[in-house]
């Protein structure tokens, strides 16, 4: 590692006004994607802003038909609270299977979302359930906040304070995860809300994206045999050493009708 | 890895290889580019730093040209280091064929890369230089459709 600032504010203003001011500098929530980059020096930030400091940042609330959650709550946290057990079990089920358990308790809501690696579990929540990211500065529909490989609605100096979902009438998500990382070859997040159906998909593209023809299929009638073909064309899709674009266009049909079936189930 | 794609520019073939062949264009085009400069009638050498998520890597490369075909087709050869992060390397085989006023740019890009980054990476590189390709070629394609609709305006 190289030399750097560190800063720990204590409040929101603050952490802005650190990000805002110096162009090299980087938000640190939970680290578990910065950190590694800046031990194998493929980022050298001249300065850290720690937002582990910041208590607005925190809690879980549930409050009528909607869910929110601080963006420094950790993975772990979500896994075990009460009110998401209560309000979103499929999320709960969602942060329990992230990574492995170093992760989980070091891992956060905010940083995985503004992270948005292309395969990270949480994005297929938030798209999936059609949650609202809060930030310092406003509100970001999930359908505008993911962008690209990498790349959020979010401007510099900006940073998400909670990501509010609402409740579905019922929700479940399904990965296949490759052995080694647990990262999502292929996962897909559906959910069934008030008058709409969602699908997200993580894993398989660039980045996190709706499957609208399973959407209106699903709409129509909230039955896995409905999916048995609907295809995602592989045209665009990853390809690497782990699975072909193919390979994962084939697995969003299946993971799709696990999590229709799971969520039918209840389970 | 390989990818292909196109682009409609809307210039003339001439006019579009001489803005490919123009190291200002290049400059503000190619993603991340810092220093660019032309020292003989093929070579180029250049600084970029490529930010991916977490990662920021500082490469500082050469591009060579080949099978310089004027004004219809080229082969870019192009090989980068970026210290410890690793390196990079491969080639662009652009072609350009006219399409009434405008000019079609069809690419298809080999790339390789080694070290760290693709230790570490393996599973983001292919979208990383899917992306990269991408942004050049709009970036270019936006830049010189100002430029056009610039110059016609001010005729």
């Amino acid at each position: 590692m190289r030399a750097f600032d560190y800063h720990r504010p204590a409040t929101l203003k603050e952490a802005a006004s650190l990000l805002r001011k110096n162009e090299n500098a980087r938000a640190l929530s939970g680290g578990q994607s910065l950190i590694p980059a800046l031990k194998l020096r493929l980022a050298a930030p001249a300065a850290l802003v720690d937002l582990g400091a910041i208590e607005e940042l925190r809690g879980i609330k549930l409050d009528g038909a909607v869910l929110t959650v601080g963006a420094m709550v950790r993975h772990s946290e979500v896994a075990t609270s009460r009110d998401v057990a209560i309000g979103i079990p499929a999320l709960a089920r969602l942060a329990e299977d992230i990574g492995d358990r170093q992760v989980r308790n070091m891992g956060t809501l905010g940083g995985a979302l503004a992270n948005n690696d292309p395969a990270a579990d949480y994005p297929a929540a938030v798209l999936g359930l059609g949650a609202t990211i809060h930030t310092n500065k406003r509100a970001i529909a999930a359908d505008k906040f993911f962008l690209g490989l990498y790349e959020t609605a979010l401007k510099r100096g900006e940073i998400i304070t909670s990501v509010a979902f609402p409740l579905p009438k019922r929700a479940a998500y399904a990965k296949f995860a490759n052995p080694a990382s647990r990262f999502a070859l292929v996962g897909v997040f559906v959910s069934e809300g008030a008058g709409s159906v969602r699908v997200a998909v993580t894993g398989a593209a660039p980045c996190v994206f709706r499957a609208k023809d399973m959407e209106k299929k699903l709409a129509a009638n909230f039955a896995p045999d409905v999916l048995a073909k609907v295809r995602v064309p592989p045209d665009g899709l990853n390809s690497d050493i782990h699975a072909s674009a193919e390979y994962r266009a084939h697995l969003i049909t299946v993971m799709a009708k696990r999590a229709v079936a799971a969520a039918v189930a209840g389970k | 890895m390989e990818m292909t794609g196109e682009q409609l520019i809307p210039l003339p073939q001439e006019a579009t290889w001489r803005a490919l062949n123009d190291t200002a264009i290049l400059k503000v085009c190619i993603p991340g580019c810092e220093t660019i400069e032309q020292v003989s009638d093929t070579e180029y050498q250049l600084t970029m730093t490529a930010k991916v998520g977490p990662v920021s890597a500082k490469f500082k490369g050469k591009m060579t040209l080949s099978e310089v075909d004027v004004p219809h087709s080229y082969t870019l050869v192009f090989e980068g280091q970026g210290g410890v992060a690793g390196f990079a390397k491969g080639q662009a085989n652009v072609r350009l064929t006219p399409e009434s006023e405008a000019t079609k740019l069809g690419y298809t890009v080999k790339a390789m890369v080694g070290g760290k980054l693709a230790q570490v990476g393996s599973r983001l590189i292919d979208g990383v230089a899917r992306k990269i390709a991408e942004q050049f070629f709009s970036a270019f394609n936006k830049h010189v459709t100002g430029t056009a609709a610039g110059s016609a305006a001010g005729e």
